[in-house]
């Protein structure tokens, strides 16, 4: 007998959840286009993707957020922080991989400076992942050491019922646990059998790839100038990925007021790298795309010992050229055998 | 009872014939609407549609766009290349959603000291009947707001 | 196949002949309906070129690469009416020199592909020609038909929607043939003139001043759409931007390499009727 939530209990947890002061957030379709937000009832829920356009990333770490307002008169500078409202929230029907994303994160943005706008916005967000029992042809999971039904960073994992009226409920954290404890009245125990994992095929081998990438002489391969001749440049893969997090800071305003904001940037831009007198030593798209690579696979396990990436297959996935962190590796993996 | 709305309007004009014509306007002691802002430019030619983005963006409610008559440009042919950018310009507001009525073109000569003046009062008056451009308006404001989540 | 096989052919040619020193095409993307592009620079990697339907992108994008044409040697590329088109507008506003460019000329109806007879750009200005000709003055597409009848304040709203969702990844502006400026503007800083900022009044303006660089320039390939990872369509404005400089100036980008460009051109009996 495990604990069991059945679909058409979902319309009262929602309002359980809502009536509590919980924001409630899952996968929604809109104008043809999917992401994670905020809905009024369970009836916008849409749990028939593979995984929403956009990653979690955004629920955390806003495109565009502002961090400080400003003011100049004559005598006196005034300024005034922007934070986050306190609002706890659920975020329900996340993918694996977009949780596992955040956790990949977490060291991030607290190992030296603690970034208030993640830890915040994660402190307050109770994150329920639904594990996948479908896959398309870009997921990559299994290949990044996680799985469809991966724990890392949920507070509870439903797994699907075969049926498919429900999910079977396991909580994970203290957290997870006080948030379903509202919701206690709306689960059954049952011995409903959970829906086969959906099946995400090995791509590549990843020790042998980072194993490649850690070997100096393949900093400067001329496979890094053949892999991205076709990339173009443009930020999709970064802005997609639940793991890539580098922002810039940008005033908006004039000499008298305006606004500081914290905006998504990207190494996949020129402009990233690019010094005030004009020289830039990322000067070629290779160059930043090798960046991208070696930061994912070699610097960032270097510091916190885990891969930055959780095998969404985004990147692939909505690539303008059909590039993406699958390809590299999978040709990282023929090189290094 | 409530204020009436005073629409605020930014007006882009070429120095050599309509800013020409608002000075007129003015030693001809002539009245008109105070809802105009006023920007000189070189040329109708160095009006980038961009200013007129930016002035929307900064909460204007209307735009008026204005320079020489076709052969009178300083620069001889700077107002024929800015017929066309605006022509394609306009429709493309109007593709949008931006009235093209909030944004309005004229030629005045440095002569038409009324016709200026008389333009100013009627776009005014045309403005204020479309009231404030509150779809723009709220977009700013979006942006001005504190973090949400 | 029998073009494709065609193609390899003459690839295989222009390349052991030392003719082209690159050959810009397709091959297979990571699922059954993807193409990916493919540069090429010996014989023996023909067999790697495929060419059928699904062959859609527009390269020529790629020409103006840095450097890549610097050395004056010849590239070959595949391309369909629309990146032909786009060649003669590179050409048009100096940035290459059509004579260095070899075209692979290729269309399809359906699953069927067929060859376009000629070799520079300069040999298809009779397709071309009729494709204006025959090319419908009014579009078929329902949305844009929804669109062009709603009430300007509906018409914002629908964009505003759409804008939303913009995460400026600047995907369009990367994938467009056209948009080869070395620091586009909303790169420049000294004014910082286009926010960088993704909220919904940035997204307008950097939509617009986007639609607005490509009005006239424009072939309506579709690379921006299809790249844009959140769906916005895009191909919409270019529709409308198309129909425009067509109605009111009979400007059919790219006909030839010496049109001139719409927007830095003029008559002096340009239609005013919106002027007061």
């Amino acid at each position: 007998m495990t604990k069991i939530l059945f679909t058409d209990k979902l319309h009262n947890c929602v309002e359980k959840w809502q009536s509590a002061g919980l924001t409630v957030i899952g996968p929604v379709q809109k104008a043809n286009s999917s992401s994670y937000a905020t809905v009024k009832n369970a009836g916008e829920l849409d749990f028939n993707m593979v995984l929403p356009d956009r990653s979690i990333k955004e629920l955390f770490f806003p495109q565009t957020e502002p961090i400080l307002h400003y003011s100049i008169k004559k005598q006196e500078i005034n300024t005034r922080e922007s934070l986050p409202p306190n609002e706890p929230r659920i975020i329900f029907g996340a993918r694996a991989c977009d949780a596992s994303g955040l956790a990949i994160d977490d060291p991030l943005f607290g190992w030296d400076y603690k970034d208030e706008y993640w830890f915040q916005r994660r402190n307050e967000s109770v994150i329920v992942t639904i594990a996948c029992t479908k896959a398309d042809d870009f997921c990559m999971c299994t290949s990044l050491t996680l799985a469809p039904d991966s724990t890392k960073g949920s507070d509870v994992l439903l797994r699907p019922l075969e049926n498919n009226k429900g999910w079977q409920v396991e909580e994970l954290t203290e957290r997870g646990r006080e948030a379903f404890a509202k919701i206690a009245d709306f689960l059954q125990e049952s011995s409903e059998p959970a829906a086969p994992l959906a099946v995400v095929e090995e791509k590549f081998d990843l020790d042998s790839c980072v194993a490649w990438l850690k070997n100096p002489e393949n900093f400067d391969s001329k496979f890094w100038k053949e892999i991205s001749m076709r990339c173009i440049g443009c930020a999709s893969c970064t802005f997609l990925c639940p793991t890539c997090h580098c922002f810039d800071i940008q005033d908006e305003g004039d000499t008298y007021s305006g606004i500081r904001r914290k905006n998504w940037d990207s190494c996949s831009f020129s402009l990233f790298t690019m010094h005030t007198s004009g020289h830039n030593p990322r000067s070629t798209q290779s160059a930043r795309w090798r960046q991208r690579i070696m930061h994912k696979f070699n610097y960032f396990p270097g510091k916190f010992s885990v891969n930055s990436c959780s095998g969404c297959g985004r990147c692939s996935r909505q690539c303008p050229v059909d590039m993406g962190i699958t390809e590299t590796l999978q040709e990282i993996s023929k090189l290094s055998q | 009872m409530s204020e009436p709305f005073e629409p605020k309007i930014v007006a882009f004009v070429c120095t050599y014939c309509t800013y020409a014509g608002a000075d007129l306007a003015g030693t001809s002691r002539l009245k008109y609407a105070p809802n105009v802002r006023t920007i000189r430019l070189p040329c109708t030619g160095r009006i980038s549609p961009m200013f007129i983005l930016k002035a929307l963006q900064k909460g204007a409610d209307g735009v008026l766009v204005s320079g020489c008559h076709p052969g009178d440009c300083h620069f001889t042919h700077g107002n024929y290349h800015a017929r066309r950018r605006w022509m394609v310009f306009r429709s493309l507001l109007d593709f949008i959603g931006i009235p093209p009525e909030r944004v309005k073109y004229s030629w005045i000569s440095a002569a038409e000291g009324v016709k200026f003046a008389e333009l100013i009062n009627s776009v005014t008056e045309d403005i204020r009947k479309l009231g404030p451009f509150d779809q723009y308006k709220e977009l700013i404001e979006e942006t001005e707001a504190e973090a949400t989540h | 196949m029998i073009t494709q096989e065609q193609y390899r052919t003459r690839v295989k040619e222009l390349l052991s002949s030392g003719t082209v020193k690159m050959v810009i095409g397709y091959k297979p993307g990571s699922t059954p309906d993807r193409r990916r592009p493919l540069f090429i620079r010996t014989a023996e990697e023909a067999n790697r070129l495929v060419l059928d339907s699904a062959c859609i992108t527009n390269l020529s994008g790629y020409l103006v690469t840095e450097g890549l044409l610097s050395d004056e040697k010849k590239v070959a590329i595949f391309l369909r009416p629309e990146g032909i088109r786009s060649i003669n507008i590179l050409a048009a506003e100096s940035q290459l020199n059509a004579d260095q460019i070899i075209i692979l000329g290729f269309d399809s109806t359906g699953s069927v592909v067929k060859t376009l007879d000629g070799t520079h750009a300069g040999d298809f200005s009779e397709l071309l020609g009729s494709i204006k000709q025959n090319s419908p003055v009014k579009p078929s597409e329902v949305l844009f038909e929804q669109v062009e009848q709603m009430t300007p304040a509906e018409r914002f709203a629908f964009w505003q929607e759409e804008f939303s969702r913009c995460i400026k990844c600047y995907a369009c502006r990367q994938a467009c043939p056209m948009c080869y400026c070395r620091r586009c503007i909303v790169d420049s800083n000294q004014p910082q003139w286009v926010n960088t900022s993704s909220h919904t009044l940035g997204n307008f303006e950097w939509n617009i001043v986007r639609a607005f660089h490509l009005a006239g320039r424009c072939v309506e390939c579709g690379n921006c759409g299809r790249a844009c990872p959140v769906n916005i369509p895009l191909r919409l404005i270019n529709r409308r931007m198309a129909q425009e400089v067509i109605e009111a100036f009979d400007h059919f980008p790219g006909l030839n390499q010496t049109q001139e460009p719409v927007l830095a051109s003029f008559k002096k009996d340009d239609s005013e009727t919106f002027i007061l």
